[in-house]
């Protein structure tokens, strides 16, 4: 990732405050936010559901 | 009577209830012992000694008059700094949170309580239980009882090196990527994350709500399953919370491995993150040890520790990203360097990938589930190295994600660490093992098995 698009990204976040105190604390993140992402695989069905499913509860 | 820090919560229930041991005198000599060694191990955020020494007068009364409050009355706990404990601040280790003082007990404090235990303060852990040890927070980082030199693990680093160390019997951590598991390993103790919704989080700082579990840490076998027996139960106001029978853990613990069938999960520590070879060695011993006693061990294949350690890093940093959301974007600077660092990725997550990441963990959940139709119990590395020394952050940052903790809190199987050996160097290697949901009591059989043939519960810390 690019620094301008950490710089929106970060923008966008409402990170203004860290992006000019903590740069490097903001790429670096940024960095390892990717990185999992990219190491992530796709679920091998179209129609996976995610976890936890949609229930309901004595709780809920 | 000597060496009562090195008392068992069992044999120290059973001698309060027997009227053999005063709590007060062990109380006594606990707080002796942490005046003592705490100003090396950095345990307690905030030791709550007159309270303690209180509650131990009143269970002395109490049992004088024939009155029981439950299973652990009299005995010591210890409670990490993200747990509520009525009355005392929950500062989960931050400036943020350093007035926070909690106005009721979390609910697995108040189930020890209910039991008889005695809060003895809270505990050290890392900031919001992800920062790592960190030298730039209002209190310096836990140490290890081993070698003070090096890291306790983590995030319940507090409660591993104060049992390790024999300052209380027992103590509360919380487990999301691994932290009660990482101090257990790291100290030589017992950790168990539980089942996911076996115990209540409610009273609890979150971190990660479908990744985080509340779970006990002890020396020995015997006292992880007491806790336990306290600790599980539904809590309908707490969303995860399972509605199902829990309880007499302990009931099985001498019944042995024979006829049993593990799978050793092998290729997380040849291949996918190679462990030192002293982490290798003690896995095979304990492999050999339990095949010695009857068990029958075949080898497991699960998806990657790098694929679990993704799915497992986005979902924690989105959920730990709306909790932390607003206080990164107003106050960055009132974190630690590792907590800010850790914490921040989420911003850069999107409601994809989180989505992605939710669909994928369920096909991990089916492939343990699919193992363990095959196999009674797995066992697995947990750390992938001996604890590395506290002041190198460079080696502390290369070790910590070495670990085969987190596959578990993404599949919500409960998870045990204990110590499988000693390194060269007399630091605690360790071993997990996993076993199907809610199946506790035979997770506990097999870890009592390997404790009494390797002789583990008689290994302590020689500091102090």
């Amino acid at each position: 990732m690019d620094k301008a698009m950490v710089e929106l990204l970060a923008r966008r976040a409402g990170l203004e405050k860290a992006l000019t105190e903590f740069p490097e604390d903001v790429a670096a993140a940024a960095e390892q936010a990717s990185g999992s992402v990219a190491r992530m695989k796709a679920p091998a069905n179209p129609r996976a559901e995610p976890w936890p499913p949609m229930r309901t509860g004595a709780g809920l | 009577m000597s060496g009562l820090h090195w008392m068992t919560a069992a044999a120290a229930a059973r001698a309060i209830a027997a009227g053999e041991l005063s709590p007060v005198e062990l109380m006594k000599a606990l707080l002796a012992r942490i005046a003592r060694l705490d100003p090396k191990l950095n345990v307690f955020i905030r030791l709550d000694g007159d309270a303690a020494m209180a509650a131990a007068r009143a269970a002395e009364a109490e049992i004088a008059s024939g009155r029981s409050r439950g299973p652990l009355h009299g005995v010591p706990v210890g409670i990490k700094d993200i747990i509520d404990v009525a009355g005392l601040p929950t500062t989960c280790h931050s400036k943020l949170l350093i007035d926070n003082v909690a106005a009721a007990d979390a609910v697995c404090v108040s189930h020890l309580r209910g039991a008889g235990a005695i809060v003895l303060g809270k505990l050290s852990t890392h900031e919001f239980a992800i920062g790592g040890p960190s030298f730039d927070l209002p209190w310096p980082p836990a140490r290890n009882p081993w070698n003070p030199d090096h890291h306790p693990g983590g995030s319940s680093s507090g409660s591993g090196s104060g049992v390790a160390a024999g300052l209380f019997p027992m103590a509360l951590g919380s487990d999301t990527g691994g932290s009660v598991r990482n101090p257990a390993s790291a100290c030589g103790i017992v950790g168990l994350k539980p089942t996911y919704g076996l115990v209540s989080r409610r009273g609890v700082f979150p971190l990660s709500f479908t990744l985080d579990h509340i779970g006990p840490l002890t020396r020995t076998v015997t006292d992880n399953a007491l806790m336990l027996d306290v600790l599980a139960g539904h809590d309908p106001l707490d969303p995860g919370s399972a509605a199902v029978p829990s309880g007499r853990y302990a009931s099985g613990l001498e019944r042995g491995v024979r006829g049993m069938r593990i799978g050793f999960i092998r290729h997380f520590h040849e291949t996918d993150v190679p462990a030192d070879p002293e982490v290798a060695a003690g896995l095979e011993q304990a492999a050999r040890t339990l095949q010695s006693l009857g068990a029958q061990i075949s080898d497991v294949r699960l998806p990657t520790l790098g694929e679990f350690g993704a799915v497992n890093r986005v979902i924690l940093q989105s959920e730990a990203w709306a909790i932390h959301g607003p206080w990164l974007r107003e106050r960055p600077g009132d974190y630690g360097r590792l907590a800010r660092r850790r914490l921040l990725p989420g911003a850069f997550i999107s409601a994809g990938d989180y989505v992605q990441a939710a669909r994928r963990r369920l096909e991990m959940i089916a492939a343990v589930e699919a193992a363990l139709r095959e196999v009674d119990v797995l066992l697995c590395a947990s750390a992938m190295d001996p604890p590395s020394r506290i002041e190198d952050a460079a080696e502390t940052e290369r070790t910590y994600p070495r670990q085969a903790r987190t596959p578990f809190n993404v599949t919500g199987h409960p998870a045990l660490a204990m110590m499988a050996g000693l390194s060269s160097d007399g630091l605690p290697l360790s071993l997990q093992l996993v076993g199907r949901n809610f199946a506790e009591a035979t997770l506990f059989q097999v870890a009592r098995a390997w404790e009494r043939a390797a002789g583990i519960d008689e290994k302590h810390p020689a500091i102090g």
